[in-house]
């Protein structure tokens, strides 16, 4: 065993975190809420959620040579990977982080001077400043022995993995998964995408030399489905009136159920997170002390202005109470079954809201209207992402025109900051909560 | 040299009409040509067009869309694709993915609208998978005619339609023989966007042999598509000199021969081989080697990346073969330019600039 894995990671590593995470807890207890502000204090869970992301993110500092390493995408079936006892790098994720840091720019443009354009995505952008500058906000991350991509989200990830794939010269596994026009998978298509999970079992156990289980995959998924179940419970307690959580709660709380799903603390700590919210729903308190206007968003959140935004909002009694984005790491629980493992991944991986038709989507969106009583929708036009964004036009008229209630359409980059015009920005959400008023 | 003189996409779509064939319209750029003329289809190919603005389409797509996408959509929306009987849009990217499917559920034409998924790999699944695709294509296609395709259909079809083939590549072999232009070359080259396959193969055979003209620094041509066609004039101005590509509308699409009797395996092999392309997933490894030693064996003294804006797939690559080509001996160019009706000033200049360094 490599001795900064021990000491580094499992020992003090860990030890210092806890120590760290039972001092934010004990402040957190004594938090009263201020009738001043208003939101009412963070959940507790979120402080348990950073100290294993944060932990995450350590191990990685150290796990070169003791686990391999595979970098994965967002809506990759990582379950075969977890179940081999990879170590699971989620670049996306990880510019997620950035931008949240506010490190993303300058990420964004270490890459453009080595030629990237502006008008790539900027999770990729990143990316590719981070793995060129060798910077990150976590210290370091572990190179890959193998890169893992699937196409369920958008093409560019595959574009991406390409660009790492030379970078780095490992081995790039693609699960291809053709676009759903249609409302349901086509039975050529469910076979195509699970005759391609088949097929990275080989190549995964020559990299990590260690054998494939099909038993130990079954285990993986079991605890991956039980995550996303409490996942969508978490994110459907936003139903009550006042919600006890806010969406950007939801986007912070991603972490674990995208990096870490699979794993038994990613469902002990969502269990801890849904009582901790039945809490709040029992003793009536809702996340923004004076919920008048319950809003859906579209699209990835504004990783630079999480907070500000949702102050500004919650001061004029708005909630984001739900997220088509969030959403799309719960509502595939139920395809999950562990005892037909590779064809209900198959369906599984083809089905997230990122591959299904823009028709689709506005279904989803018309529906979590009605079940959230929704009082206004936000679309984020995301300049970075064009899989999610491409359709909104359309959307937005049939919300405003056959739903009936106000939709707002606010241009902005996932996570870059230069993308997004903020005061001509403000003065439409403005513009968007009076409508909502009216 | 003798200037080539074309029918025109009306005048071609009457044609095909004549034969008796309904009319496709195709979106870019990879789809199986004969699979469409068993069913009783002719393609004609929607590549922006250029000349159509952007406003129509803008009311769907935002800002951030390319203007093939955009101003398809605005051709639609005015009327543009009226002539056709079906209208086809392969999966080429995310932005034609945006545009299939906001076509298909919101701006619902009059038309069928037909989708195709196009593999990213060349693994035995994706042949595999790729043939229950065109197989799932086929059955739209006969269910819109009340015709299932039969074996006389698919004999003709695969004859007509690989002759046609053939003829591009015979194009793009006999390139420094044939007494064209680089404008007169790409606007042959073009032509299969839209004349019969029959017509196609009679222009080739047509166009006159002997020296090319042109004696500039020798330049490949990579990207989506190369629009306006003054940039072949302006290229050779320059000094420069077409002598191969890697262009979508060009020679991404010389699919090699297939023998396999099934006609889906047949289709789907010939596109799972055609050439490196970003839009198919190719290792970058493999897209440097290919435009390596294709710039070698036409005497190629630099590329030219030429970019429609917002392009993904082509924006990726372009860093590392930049890098890769770099190290190898060939300088590399990249410009971005709108398909509206002239090539900006600055896009001019930097090309002008870099033949000037090649000299
Ligand atoms: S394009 Fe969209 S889905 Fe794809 S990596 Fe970027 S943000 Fe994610
Ligand atoms: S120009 Fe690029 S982004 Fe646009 S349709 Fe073609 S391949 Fe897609």
């Amino acid at each position: 065993m490599n001795l900064g894995y021990l000491f580094g990671y499992q020992l003090a590593g860990r030890a210092g975190l806890r120590l760290q995470r039972w001092r934010s807890e004990w402040r957190h207890a004594r938090t009263a809420p201020d009738p001043d502000r208003a939101l009412n204090p963070p959940l507790r869970s979120t402080i348990r959620m950073r100290e294993m992301m944060s932990l995450h993110y350590l191990e990685g500092r150290h796990v070169a040579g003791v686990r391999p390493v595979a970098w994965v995408t967002s809506g990759a079936p990582t379950e075969i990977l977890k179940s081999m006892g990879y170590f699971l790098v989620y670049p996306e994720n990880h510019a997620a982080l950035c931008g949240a840091r506010r490190h993303a720019e300058g990420l964004a443009v270490a890459a453009e001077s080595a030629g990237y354009s502006r008008d790539i995505c900027s999770y990729a952008r990143t990316d590719l400043g981070s793995v060129l500058s060798g910077t990150t906000p976590v210290g370091s991350l572990p190179p890959p022995d193998l890169l893992l991509c699937s196409t369920n989200i958008c093409q560019t990830v595959l574009y991406w993995y390409r660009v790492l794939a030379d970078h780095f010269g490992c081995p790039l596994v693609l699960v291809d998964t053709p676009f759903l026009y249609e409302d349901e998978a086509a039975p050529h298509q469910v076979d195509f995408v699970r005759r391609q999970l088949e097929e990275i079992v080989p190549i995964a156990e020559r990299v990590a030399r260690r054998e494939f289980s099909e038993e130990e995959l079954g285990r993986v998924i079991g605890r991956a489905k039980r995550a996303s179940e409490l996942w969508l419970e978490i994110l459907n307690r936003a139903r009550h009136r006042p919600a006890p959580m806010t969406a950007f709660d939801g986007f912070i709380n991603l972490g674990p159920i995208v990096d870490l799903r699979g794993d038994r603390q990613t469902v002990e700590f969502y269990e801890g997170m849904l009582a901790e919210l039945d809490d709040r729903i029992d003793r009536g308190i809702g996340a923004v002390r004076h919920e008048r206007y319950r809003v859906l968003w579209d699209n990835l959140p504004i990783w630079y202005r999480i907070g500000p935004f949702s102050r500004w909002l919650a001061e004029r009694g708005v909630n984001i109470v739900a997220s088509t984005y969030t959403h799309a790491w719960g509502e595939l629980a139920e395809m999950m079954d562990a005892d037909r493992p590779f064809e209900a991944m198959a369906r599984v991986y083809l089905h997230p809201i990122l591959n299904r038709s823009t028709g689709h989507k506005l279904a989803a969106m018309r529906r979590m209207v009605a079940d959230f009583e929704i009082d206004g929708v936000i679309l984020h036009s995301d300049r970075s992402c064009k899989p999610y964004s491409l359709g909104q036009i359309d959307q937005r008229d049939r919300l405003v025109n056959q739903v009936g209630i106000p939709a707002l359409l606010l241009e902005a980059d996932h996570n870059d900051p230069r993308s997004f015009a903020e005061e001509q920005a403000m003065v439409r959400m403005e513009a968007f909560v009076e409508m909502m008023s009216a | 040299m003798a200037s080539i003189t074309l029918p025109t996409r009306r005048e071609a779509i009457a044609e095909a009409r004549r034969q008796g064939r309904r009319i496709a319209a195709v979106l870019p750029y990879h789809y199986p040509r004969a699979l469409l003329r068993a069913h009783g289809f002719h393609p004609v190919e929607v590549w922006g067009p250029p000349g159509v603005p952007r406003d129509e389409g803008g009311r769907h797509f935002q800002s951030y869309t390319c203007d093939i996408v955009v101003r398809a959509t605005s051709f639609l929306m005015g009327g543009g694709l009226d002539p056709a009987d079906v209208i086809l849009i392969p999966h080429t990217c995310d932005a034609l993915q945006g545009m299939g499917s906001v076509v298909a559920d919101f701006l619902q034409p009059s038309q069928p609208v037909l989708t195709l998924y196009l593999p990213r790999s060349d693994r035995p699944s994706d042949r595999r998978y790729l043939v229950e695709e065109l197989r799932r294509l086929s059955g739209r296609l006969a269910s819109i005619t009340g015709h299932e395709a039969t074996a006389a259909d698919w004999d003709e079809a695969f004859a007509a339609e690989e002759a046609a083939d053939l003829a591009l590549a015979s194009l793009y072999a006999e390139r420094s023989r044939l007494a064209v232009t680089d404008r007169g070359f790409y606007t042959a080259v073009r032509s299969r966007e839209f004349l019969t396959a029959e017509d196609f193969v009679a222009m080739a055979a047509g166009l006159p042999r002997g020296e090319a003209p042109g004696e500039g620094v020798g330049l490949t041509l990579s990207g989506i598509v190369a629009e306006p066609l003054d940039l072949f004039d302006r290229i050779n101005d320059a000094g420069g000199r077409v002598v191969s590509d890697d262009l979508a509308c060009g020679a991404r699409r010389i699919y090699p021969p297939s023998d396999a009797a099934d006609p889906f395996e047949r289709i789907a092999g010939r596109l799972i081989a055609s050439p490196p392309d970003p839009t198919r997933g190719s290792p970058i490894e493999e897209r440097v080697r290919m435009l390596a030693d294709l710039m070698r064996s036409t005497g190629a003294a630099g590329l030219i990346v030429f970019d429609v804006p917002f392009c993904e797939p082509e924006l990726f690559d372009v860093p590392l073969l930049r890098q890769h080509l770099g190290e190898a001996g060939y300088p590399v160019l990249h410009v971005e330019a709108e398909l509206g009706g002239s090539l900006p000033h600055q896009v001019l200049t930097r090309i002008e600039a870099f033949v000037e360094t090649l000299r």
